[in-house]
């Protein structure tokens, strides 16, 4: 229980009393700041109206002319709920706190990496490097057009990661037997994690070439 | 950050960079990596019939001391019983190149390496004889 600072009323935590309007200065998990039940699939049209009519309510500048706590709590009630929209809206995002939740870390457990994603892995830093080394500008720019088609390709797996991970959102919604589905979430998390370690440095090296 | 001598030795001078054949005749694979930072090594063991390591390959994708330490354990590793080199602990790894704190999970990453190649030959052993799973670690036990 919490209470509020304005009307002293004593209260579950929440961003907004429920007696007075004013807002709450309380620390709790994403889901709760923005009202939404705890499942990993979310109605992200939703979530957006709702993180909306929930900033309106508590703006700092609807409290201006209030006392320093109140003040003090508005800002703070802004920053969760901005911080929690942010996590929940970005499913990679809400998948690792959702992790976080049930006491879980991505790399706990979860060093095996499959083998064609490894190899991936190599041969586009390979070709990274050699990009990097040629020093003929004929031949940069071949790299470059290389590289460039790989980034098409590594973009076409990301969006294959999302659609899995969207799959084990739903799975976990669904399912009790969350021991499997750690594992599952976890190896899709962590693949994304080395996609995206790769989109970087090819993006990175494309970006480099054409400031050559 | 400055890296160990040893680190920078190992680094520019990586020792048994390259692969051997996935199917090759006694030779194990362990592909792991580190999520969070996105390093990925591959660690590769020719194993003989009685379970003697006689070669090793690596591949890194990483920072200098995540190459340094594949390459230490390759060196290491060679000529050792694989009972032996499933005993191989990180601290070794960070005692031998110096390895600062925010570096020990590279040395990690490598004794993982190594376990992961070992179980992969033994499970394709297996095909012939019946080898006994891992012991898992604790969070999956």
């Amino acid at each position: 229980m919490i209470e509020c600072l304005s009307c002293g009323r004593q209260q579950e935590p929440s961003l907004i009393c429920a007696e007075c309007g004013s807002p709450l200065a309380a620390q709790f998990d994403c889901f709760a700041a923005l009202g939404l039940p705890r499942r990993l699939t979310i109605d992200l049209d939703a979530l957006e109206r709702r993180y909306h009519e929930l900033s309106r309510k508590i703006h700092p500048d609807r409290f201006a002319s209030k006392g320093p706590k109140v003040r003090d709590a508005s800002l703070r009630a802004t920053a969760t709920l901005t911080r929690s929209y942010r996590t929940l809206r970005d499913p990679v995002a809400r998948g690792l706190y959702w992790l976080e939740l049930n006491g879980e870390k991505l790399a706990e457990n979860n060093k095996r990496v499959p083998v064609e994603l490894a190899e991936l892995v190599f041969e586009v830093q390979e070709q990274l490097a050699e990009m990097q080394l040629s020093s003929d500008p004929e031949e940069a720019v071949e790299r470059a057009t290389e590289i460039a088609a790989r980034r098409i390709e590594l973009q076409f797996k990301m969006d294959e990661a999302l659609v899995e991970l969207d799959r084990n959102f739903a799975k976990w919604d669904e399912s009790a037997d969350q021991k499997m589905l750690t594992l599952e979430l976890k190896t899709t998390l962590s693949n994304i994690a080395y996609l995206r370690t790769l989109i970087r440095d090819v993006d990175r090296a494309l970006e480099n070439s054409k400031a050559a | 950050m400055a890296y160990s001598d040893k680190v920078i030795e190992h680094y520019n001078n990586p020792r048994n960079v390259g692969s051997f054949a996935k199917d090759e005749k006694g030779v194990g694979t362990g592909v792991v990596g580190a999520p969070e930072c996105g390093d990925v090594m591959k660690l590769q063991l020719k194993i003989s019939d009685n379970g003697v390591i006689e070669d090793a390959r690596f591949k890194t994708f990483g920072c200098g001391s995540a190459i340094a330490s594949s390459s230490y354990v390759t060196e290491l590793v060679k000529g050792k019983h694989i009972d032996e080199a499933m005993t191989i602990k990180n601290t070794v790894i960070v005692k031998e190149l110096n390895l600062p704190p925010v570096k020990i999970h590279c040395s990690v990453l490598a004794e993982d390496a190594i376990k992961a190649a070992i179980t992969d030959w033994r499970k394709r052993k297996g095909d012939d004889v019946a080898v006994e799973e891992p012991a898992k670690t604790s969070k999956e036990a």
